[in-house]
């Protein structure tokens, strides 16, 4: 237990009963949490990284003959969908494209919500005016619909899909970097900083915003799962890449006609995937939120 | 406060007409063609062109839209595509069963969500807490379709107690309704959970504490009390939000309200048909919005709604 | 109307002007418990739906679940086929089409072809609505009238042209034509008779009609529809009391519903259901071949030298097609590949030829065109017929081992297929397209598909490019011609030279399949996928 916020050293307090104080569960709590979470998203990304290095079968051509099996069939782990596709192969490939739409909207989101967030924080004033005004516009607008629109006008591809992701997720990075920057702003380092004659650019890029990363970045990452289940429900509605190649809302999307026909792993098997994966990101998210709070409250 | 709810009312009537013209002009872009969904199979182009006629399409998109304004100033909404009679009629009568999912889901994330969030921040730091802590994680982790699916098959084929689909008892509200408290009491409670913390650990109730308050008490009438703003914010937030369509879960549960009338007229493209309920939907989840905030200064005197909260 | 339902919730929050926090809390109170009840209400008495599967006694109740939402009672601006079926439950027409896809009598006492372009009718004299008033020559008169007015009618597009009417006597009329048009019996099956005063150019959401059923209650909202018998029924009194109609556009909702036995009868379903359905003991299917041409249809608007203007190259396409392992592991076998240009069942079909799966012939005859390198794009508008991705998916491999590279495109719903289909959305090479037909005639098929002109394909109005001026000149000379043996050869003459040309990659036919819980022991399902909801019968 290294990693313990508080330190043993210099106490009268006997180890033992120390170990068992609220702050030291606490930091126990927030590593298993960590563990678990770390164990959950490790299950499903690591397969699904080594996707085209593991000896499956091709996501995409398969065999006729081989239609609907079940999970545990010879040569087929979790069994293959109608067209005799094996679904762990597709899983596992569709979790790459299904990953790499989250990962990238996520860094956009992240980009867009810190970058917007700084601004509106640091100058307020008309840019504050705006961009709260953008933000509290796109709360009232109804999401989905918005979201199933835009897909519709520009076609579903990765390119396209990212981009809404990322345009529904902006909004919280934002909303944290605005309000972490608003307190920021009015510590002495940041006068110092001005006195000294620094742009307000350079200010907010190499002062504000690398003392309230952290917090922000764990709500990004969290975002991860948020992006998963969004590219999913989107596929479910219709609104998903482009045939053959699949996703993992693809796949469930694809399934779910089949679903109360009996063939329920097409459906059970990749809600799976993304629960775990969601579950994962969201208990690491968690702990790590835990943990940096407290480096917070230590610190300041 | 009446200045404050005009202003209000204002601000309400500007975002449903900023939402109104998003989604004309989204619609009017999106490529499909409305024609061929209400022409006859594989039409002739003179056969399309008569219902672009009809409908009023074979105008330019300005004056569609300043037509539909001027329309919509007097109180018509426009003629759905697919019904052939007022749009607003068509939302109105799925509004109900929006709103009563809408207002049992909400009541019964409240009942299970309030207890839940109030019993984790008790026992922070517990093994118990750290158990129901990543159920309430693992419970925002899966998606909801697959949530309604899996309670489908299980409820609804396999041991047949509730129906599976559609409105046709009181009980067919149970698997939707359960669909959505899954997801919301695990994104309550953490909530709940979060500001009861803060307020047990204010200094008021370690001076309460020391002054032989019971420990019910404190929690209730002292740290609740204190809490229950964001609480009722978020609550009143959900439902505004479930109001614009719990559209998943209805289309999943074929529930006959707005959400699933919408992704419908969508694969339609019945323009004024989205337009109403996207119309409608708004102005109702704002107004909640609005009246979630008038309960402010009833939970806590000291607000004020002068002040522009924030 | 009522207008403003957003705006006057927005002033009735709004009265207050200093009032005090009780009288708020009392009012919010009030709203909230307002909204609540009033919901709860509506709710509550909203449609009753479809809860008629525990009904016993007497004729008992039928509950039906359609895949798609039967906007009105009326088919002058939309029709389906399993809409025929509670459509002609309320309003009959003069004619039908009978098990054998040939025109059948209702309210007409004859219906013949009494001169080239003229047909004399006469209605029975013992018909009448079912408030009991008469139906006279004048409702037909309207009724034909008001087909041909609404924009853009379903009906009436299939008719070449609007026959003029004409009173003889109290009970006879004729309609002519300009052109010999020798279908009028079949295509006068779907104008059904109303009153002509309560008649409009619009659909019809209630009112009365000459059938075996009468409207109970009606939400097209929602699409629940509840009928009870017509005890003043001309003929045969129908043998259920009552029929309850929803609407389930998932498939697999709707598996549900008839497992669950919230439904009794499941029409137009998916070859997965079918297979999924046979295995439940409480239930049974009838299968039924069916009069839906689906086929994977080339682009005829392919610039010269492109390879598949080569007929060769298109009938060599189609041995790469493995039709077999489709149907039978993602049809479960309730299709059947065509052997012709338009589906079997129909009047005037002519076995032209078989499709055959044959990957090396494929390859020779694509190397002895000169062809390599071929890649191709697909179209589909999403679940076009059950199953289209799947298929679709599947022929990407097929043609893969032929050496083909294959682009997949589904077009979602809404309506932009057309804009591809038309050849302005961008380029591609086979379209997966369903034909439907109506009136049980194979030249109606012919004629929309391979009739294609030049003056049509100026307005992109040909079905996809294919124009040949000989065929489309034997399928207009076979629709004025009144020999019934004279017109049959001139459609075997154009079939024949149809399938030459190697049209589609593949086509197919899904059969009707209809579910149906036991309890219901008399169902007869016609070729057109509907069935005479009044001879239904019900146990239980």
């Amino acid at each position: 237990m290294s990693d313990l916020a508080v330190s043993p050293t210099r106490t009268a307090v006997p180890p033992k009963v120390l170990r068992r104080s609220a702050a030291a569960r606490k930091a126990r709590y927030s590593t298993i949490k960590m563990w678990v979470g770390a164990l959950c998203t490790g299950v499903v990304v690591v397969p699904v990284a080594l996707a085209r290095v593991l000896p499956l079968p091709d996501p995409v051509h398969g065999v006729l003959r081989e239609t609907s099996l079940p999970p545990l069939s010879p040569g087929h782990l979790l069994g293959t969908d109608p067209n005799g596709r094996d679904l762990l192969s597709r899983i596992l490939h569709g979790g790459q494209t299904s990953l790499l739409i989250g990962l990238l909207a996520i860094l956009l989101s992240g980009l867009i919500g810190i970058v917007a967030g700084a601004a509106a924080g640091y100058f307020g004033g008309w840019v504050d005016t705006v961009i709260s005004r953008l933000l509290e516009a796109q709360m009232s607008l109804p999401l989905l619909l918005m979201l199933l629109l835009v897909v519709a006008l520009f076609g579903p591809s990765i390119l396209v899909i990212t981009l809404v992701i990322a345009i529904a997720q902006w909004p919280e990075p934002a909303r944290l970097t605005r309000a972490l920057v608003l307190v920021e702003r009015e510590k002495p380092y940041v006068a110092a900083a001005r006195v000294l004659g620094l742009g307000r650019l350079r200010i907010i890029a190499r002062h504000i915003i690398p003392n309230i990363l952290s917090q922000t970045l764990v709500v990004v990452l969290l975002l991860l799962a948020q992006a998963v289940l969004l590219e999913s429900a989107l596929s479910f509605l219709g609104a998903g890449v482009q045939r053959p190649y699949p996703t993992w809302g693809g796949i469930i999307s694809d399934g779910r006609e089949l679903f109360v026909t009996g063939a329920w792993w097409l459906v059970t098997i990749p809600g799976v995937a993304i629960a775990l994966l969601v579950l994962g990101v969201n208990l690491l998210g968690d702990g790590l939120r835990d943990r940096v709070r407290r480096a917070k409250a230590v610190t300041s | 406060m009446p200045r404050y709810l005009l202003k209000r009312l204002l601000q309400t009537v500007l975002t449903a007409w900023f939402t109104v013209t998003v989604v004309f002009v989204l619609l009017r872009m999106a490529p499909g063609d409305p024609a061929v969904n209400y022409a006859p199979p594989n039409p002739s182009s003179e056969q399309l062109a008569a219902v672009r006629h009809e409908f009023g399409l074979d105008q330019p998109v300005l004056g569609q839209y300043l037509t539909y304004l001027q329309h919509l100033l007097r109180g018509d909404i426009g003629e759905s595509f697919q019904f052939r009679q007022s749009a607003l009629q068509v939302v109105l009568d799925r509004l109900p069963y929006t709103i009563t999912l809408a207002v049992a889901a909400i009541a019964v994330t409240a009942l299970l969500a309030i207890p839940l969030g109030v019993w984790m921040a008790r026992r922070g730091n517990t093994a118990g807490e750290l158990g129901a802590n990543i159920a309430t994680i693992a419970g925002q982790s899966m998606p909801d379709f697959w949530i309604g699916f899996v309670l489908l098959i299980v409820f609804a084929v396999n041991l047949q107690w509730f129906p599976p689909s559609g409105f046709t008892s009181m009980s067919s509200i149970v698997l939707p309704c359960l669909t959505i408290v899954i997801l919301q009491v695990a994104l309550v409670s953490r909530l709940v959970r979060r500001e009861m913390v803060t307020n047990l650990n204010a200094p008021y109730v370690t001076i309460a504490r020391s002054r032989g308050v019971s420990e019910r008490r404190l929690t209730w009438r002292y740290a609740f009390a204190n809490s229950s703003i964001p609480v009722v914010t978020a609550l009143g937030t959900r439902f505004a939000a479930m109001l614009n369509g719990v559209v998943i879960v209805e289309v999943v549960f074929k529930w006959p309200g707005v959400g699933e009338l919408v992704v419908d007229a969508l694969e339609r493209r019945d323009f004024p048909l989205i337009q109403a309920t996207v119309l409608v939907t708004v102005v109702l989840a704002l107004l909640v919005q609005l009246l979630v905030d008038m309960l402010y200064p009833l939970m806590d005197p000291r607000v004020r709604l002068q002040e522009a909260r924030r | 109307m009522s207008d403003k339902v957003g705006m006057s919730g927005a002033t009735g929050a709004g009265p207050g002007r200093g009032i005090s926090r009780r009288a708020l809390l009392q009012f919010a109170g009030l709203v909230g418990a307002g909204t609540v009840v009033g919901s709860a209400l509506s709710a509550c008495a909203g449609p009753q739906g479809a809860g008629g599967a525990t009904g016993s006694g007497g004729g008992g109740k039928l509950s039906i679940v359609l895949n798609r939402n039967l906007v009105s009672l009326d088919n002058k601006l939309n029709q389906y086929d399993a809409a025929v079926t509670v459509q002609r439950a309320v309003r009959q027409a003069l004619t039908r089409i009978g098990q054998n896809l040939k025109p059948e009598l209702v309210l007409a006492q004859s219906f013949e072809l009494t001169a080239p372009t003229t047909w004399t009718v006469k209605l029975r004299d013992d018909i009448h609505y079912s408030d009991k008033s008469p139906v006279t020559v004048e409702d037909v008169e309207t009724a034909l009238k008001y087909y041909f007015q609404v924009k853009a009618s379903f009906v009436a597009a299939q008719f070449p042209e609007q026959p003029v009417f004409a009173k003889i006597d109290d009970r006879t009329f004729t309609l002519t034509t300009s052109k010999p048009l020798v279908t009028l019996d079949s295509l006068m099956s779907n104008i059904l008779i109303t009153p002509a005063k309560a008649n409009k150019p619009e659909e019809l959401r209630e009112g009365i009609g000459t059938g075996p059923f009468k409207v109970a209650s009606a939400d097209s909202g929602t699409g629940t529809y509840r009928l009870v018998r017509n005890e003043n029924y001309w003929g045969e009194k129908a043998l259920l009391d009552e029929v309850n109609i929803s609407y389930q556009e998932e498939e697999g909702g709707r598996v549900i519903a008839i497992t669950s036995g919230q439904a009794d009868v499941i029409d137009t379903i998916t070859p997965e259901s079918a297979a999924a359905l046979k295995k439940n003991n409480d239930i049974e299917l009838i299968q039924e071949p069916g009069t839906r041409l689906i086929h994977l249809f080339y682009n005829f608007r392919k610039p010269a030298g492109h390879p598949l203007t080569n007929p060769k190259v298109r009938e060599a396409l189609s041995y790469a097609v493995d039709h077999d392992s489709l149907i039978s592991s993602l049809m479960n076998g309730v299709v059947s590949s065509a052997e012709g240009v338009v589906p079997k069942t129909l009047a005037g079909f002519v076995r032209t030829g078989q499709y055959a799966f044959d990957p090396a012939k494929a390859k020779q005859m694509l190397a002895a065109e000169g062809v390599s390198k071929l890649d191709l794009t697909f179209i589909w508008e999403e679940s076009e017929f059950a199953g289209a991705a799947r298929v679709m998916e599947a022929l990407v491999s097929m043609l893969g081992d032929v050496g083909v590279t294959v682009k997949l495109k589904e077009i979602p719903k809404g309506g932009e297929i057309n804009a591809w289909r038309r050849g302005e959305a961008g380029d591609w090479d086979v379209l997966g397209n369903g034909y439907g037909n109506q009136t049980g005639l194979a030249i109606t098929n012919l004629q929309g598909q391979y009739g294609g002109t030049a003056e049509k394909e100026k307005t992109r109005d040909s079905y996809h490019g294919f124009v040949f001026p000989e065929i489309s000149g034997l399928i207009d000379q076979a629709g004025s011609e009144p020999d019934a043996a004279k017109r049959d050869a001139l459609l075997k003459q154009a079939q024949e030279k149809i399938w030459a040309l190697s049209p589609a990659m593949w086509a197919w036919t899904p059969d009707n399949v209809l579910a149906k819980r036991k309890r219901v022991t008399s169902l007869e399902l016609s070729p057109a996928n509907s069935y005479d909801l009044s001879k239904v019968r019900v146990s239980g």
